[in-house]
């Protein structure tokens, strides 16, 4: 795709585009107001804050490239990330792998069951997940428990992992702040993701799917695979997410996370992939998410409270989707094509 | 009896529904009786229910186009707010008295709401936005302007006469609940007896050939996103009236349940099937169940268990449904070929 918007040689105006110009005017403007902004402290902040919703945000990119949706992922992360947490208490084993492991075997184990959904019935993805959200969580609340794990009570592994740190600084009023181990997990999936995404039939596969299921299954790709393959693997990454931002607030409460799944949903829109399928960048997720993240901890240098965030939020996400949506339409019409 | 008969097989997944409602009625009196049917766990009902009613048949028209609503809740709210600045604003109340401030705050909202749903149809129709992200969006963008506004807080400080159109009865029912019935005739009547609701089914089966056959696509779209827009407004009204303030995060829980009222009406994600009046009896089936779980005291985290699992059933028995019809359609061609080949 990309290849051959550089072939035309002509300037469009791409969402990766646009959100870079945001990025950098933003940041312009912020730096301005509040020089205290540029700093690495904020940044690495943010990075640690922004980990987990990364790690899940190339799940969902995969998703919503065949053509599906998943809002399920949230549920599936505290549902792993709590049953993990319990099962390290209960059978006393102090080490983060064993928590990771067990995470992401539930993960993988609810993404299936999704894929299942999906492909049995044939029915939205959107509202299949939506069902399986409160499944999944109403399970977890009703049959496992709603007790709270404070920072007292969770494993050691789970809090040094959470404070883990690459490097460390200590600027010059003494607050030591450094680079956090989750990037590196970020890194690792995104390289994975990208891997499997331009280098394996996968993830041609999950291209072919998205722009059009019955050509894909006529060129002989199976679906049923690439549907096990995609939820699978959104459940994984789920499960990471879970578990990183268990260790990033030190304590895991079995309500918390569900319900923010549109906000992460709306960055990955945000950053150009479209539900439609068939189309959307790591890059352009990455920005996305990174979008979200800067507004969420940065207004306050403005001087807005937080409450404002939503709307800048929400500004952007229309114009983003409306410059894609209509270039796209506008595009059609010229073709004639009338299916949307 | 056999009109009946035909009648009733014609449209399978009302049937059900029907004889569900029946079957859910029924046992609920067997087991717990005057606990739940009662004059004054009626009236509850009919307070609690009207708001979230009208919210459902809001996301039904959505869904019966083959789009989405996710922005009804946060319309409502916004509406909601909007109207409460009105109303809670001191020197319009003092210069203009209680009456026209409250007309005012109505008409306020009504319009927030409306200019809400027609931005909904407006990115969907005209450029073309996939509706779960075009009202993702606005979704987030009027919940941005509702928190912006208020920082978050509540408003209340209401007039009386206003909060006590959230408590009126007439006879015993509820004033909120005789607005919700209205709103439902006269939808229910637009969508099944006019040219209008034809083309709405029309488009909601295939957009493509709705456009072909000299429907104005747009237009429509744009009219239902607005006539949700109205309802998610009437909705954000009463919210105010019955719980004297507005705020932003009120009714989060009634995005899922009216997708689940929608979808357990039989009306189809993908657009184009089902009855609105069967919107009617799935919230009366869904509220019943609901003072049921009250009773049994239920964790709200036990009864969404219990409505996923329902909004599951419920898409299996669709599948079903629409899989037998087309089987039963399959035969009949083949029967057809047949015949013309003899």
């Amino acid at each position: 795709m990309s290849k051959m918007k550089d072939s035309k040689k002509k300037f469009t105006f791409t969402t990766e585009k646009f959100l870079i110009l945001i990025i950098v005017l933003y940041c312009i403007v912020v730096t301005c107001v509040n020089p205290g902004f540029f700093s690495a402290a904020t940044l690495f902040d943010m990075i640690k804050s922004s980990a987990g919703s990364m790690v899940v945000a190339m799940g969902l990119l995969l998703v919503i490239i065949t053509g599906g949706i998943d809002v399920s992922f949230t549920a599936v992360a505290i549902s792993s990330g709590y049953i993990a947490t319990t099962i390290m208490m209960n059978t006393g084993i102090n080490n983060i792998f064993f928590g990771f492991a067990i995470a992401i075997i539930i993960g993988i184990v609810l993404g299936l069951i999704n894929a299942v959904l999906i492909h049995v019935t044939k029915m939205e993805p959107f509202i299949i997940t939506l069902a399986t959200q409160s499944i999944f969580h109403g399970c977890l609340t009703t049959f496992v428990g709603t007790k709270n794990i404070g920072s007292v009570d969770i494993p050691t592994a789970i809090t040094k992992f959470g404070g883990a740190r690459l490097f460390t600084m200590t600027d010059e009023y003494g607050n030591k702040t450094g680079l956090s181990i989750y990037i590196l997990i970020v890194i690792a999936v995104v390289a994975l993701t990208w891997w499997i995404m331009y280098k394996t039939m996968l993830g041609r596969s999950v291209f072919a799917l998205g722009c059009s299921a019955e050509s894909a299954r006529r060129a002989g790709f199976n679906s049923w695979k690439t549907h096990l393959f995609v939820y699978a693997y959104i459940g994984m990454l789920g499960a990471i997410y879970g578990m990183l931002s268990i260790g990033g607030v030190n304590a895991c409460n079995p309500v918390s996370m569900v319900g923010t799944e549109l906000t992460i949903i709306a960055a990955v829109i945000i950053g150009g992939a479209k539900v439609t399928g068939g189309s959307g960048s790591i890059l352009g997720t990455l920005l996305g998410v990174f979008i979200m993240y800067l507004f969420n901890q940065t207004l306050v240098f403005l001087g807005f409270s937080s409450s404002w965030n939503n709307l800048f939020l929400g500004v952007v996400l229309i114009v983003s989707i409306v410059i894609t949506s209509y270039q796209e339409r506008r595009k059609n019409r010229r073709l004639f094509i009338f299916t949307e | 009896m056999k009109k009946l008969k035909a009648s009733m097989r014609s449209d399978l997944t009302l049937t059900i529904l029907v004889f569900f409602t029946i079957a859910i009625l029924v046992f609920l009196a067997i087991t717990l009786g005057p606990k739940v049917y009662n004059g004054r766990n009626f009236q509850s009902m009919a307070f609690q229910i009207s708001e979230f009613a009208v919210l459902a048949f809001g996301m039904g028209l959505a869904m019966l186009l083959g789009g989405i609503d996710l922005s009804i809740v946060a319309n409502a709210n916004l509406s909601g707010i909007m109207c409460a600045f009105v109303l809670s604003n001191a020197a319009i109340v003092a210069s203009l008295g209680d009456g026209a401030t409250i007309a005012i705050a109505v008409i306020v909202a009504l319009v927030v709401g409306t200019v809400g749903g027609l931005f909904n149809g407006f990115l969907i129709a005209k450029c073309s936005v996939h509706p779960i992200v075009a009202t993702l969006g606005t979704m987030t963008l009027y919940n941005g302007i509702s928190t912006a506004s208020t920082g978050g807080n509540g408003v209340s400080g209401f007039p009386k006469a206003f909060t006590n159109l959230g408590v009126a009865t007439v006879s015993g029912v509820p004033v909120l609940f005789i607005i919700f019935m209205v709103l439902a005739i006269i939808v229910i009547f637009v969508m099944t007896y006019t040219g209008f609701g034809k083309k709405i089914y029309m488009i909601g089966e295939n957009h493509t050939a709705a456009r072909f056959s000299a429907i104005n696509n747009e237009k429509c779209i744009m009219i239902i996103y607005a006539m949700a827009g109205f309802l998610a407004g009437v909705s954000g009204i009463m919210i105010s009236a019955r719980v004297n303030s507005s705020k932003v995060g009120y009714g989060d829980t009634y995005q899922l349940q009216a997708i689940l009222v929608a979808v357990l009406a039989g009306i189809s994600p993908s657009g184009g099937k089902g009855k609105m009046a069967g919107i009617l009896l799935a919230l009366a089936c869904t509220q019943i169940l609901q003072s049921a779980f009250t009773v049994w005291q239920f964790t709200p985290y036990s009864k969404k268990l219990i409505w996923g699992v329902m909004l599951l059933a419920m898409l299996f028995v669709n599948k079903i449904i629409d899989y037998l019809d087309t089987q039963k359609q399959k035969q009949l061609l083949d029967l057809q070929l047949a015949q013309d080949a003899e």
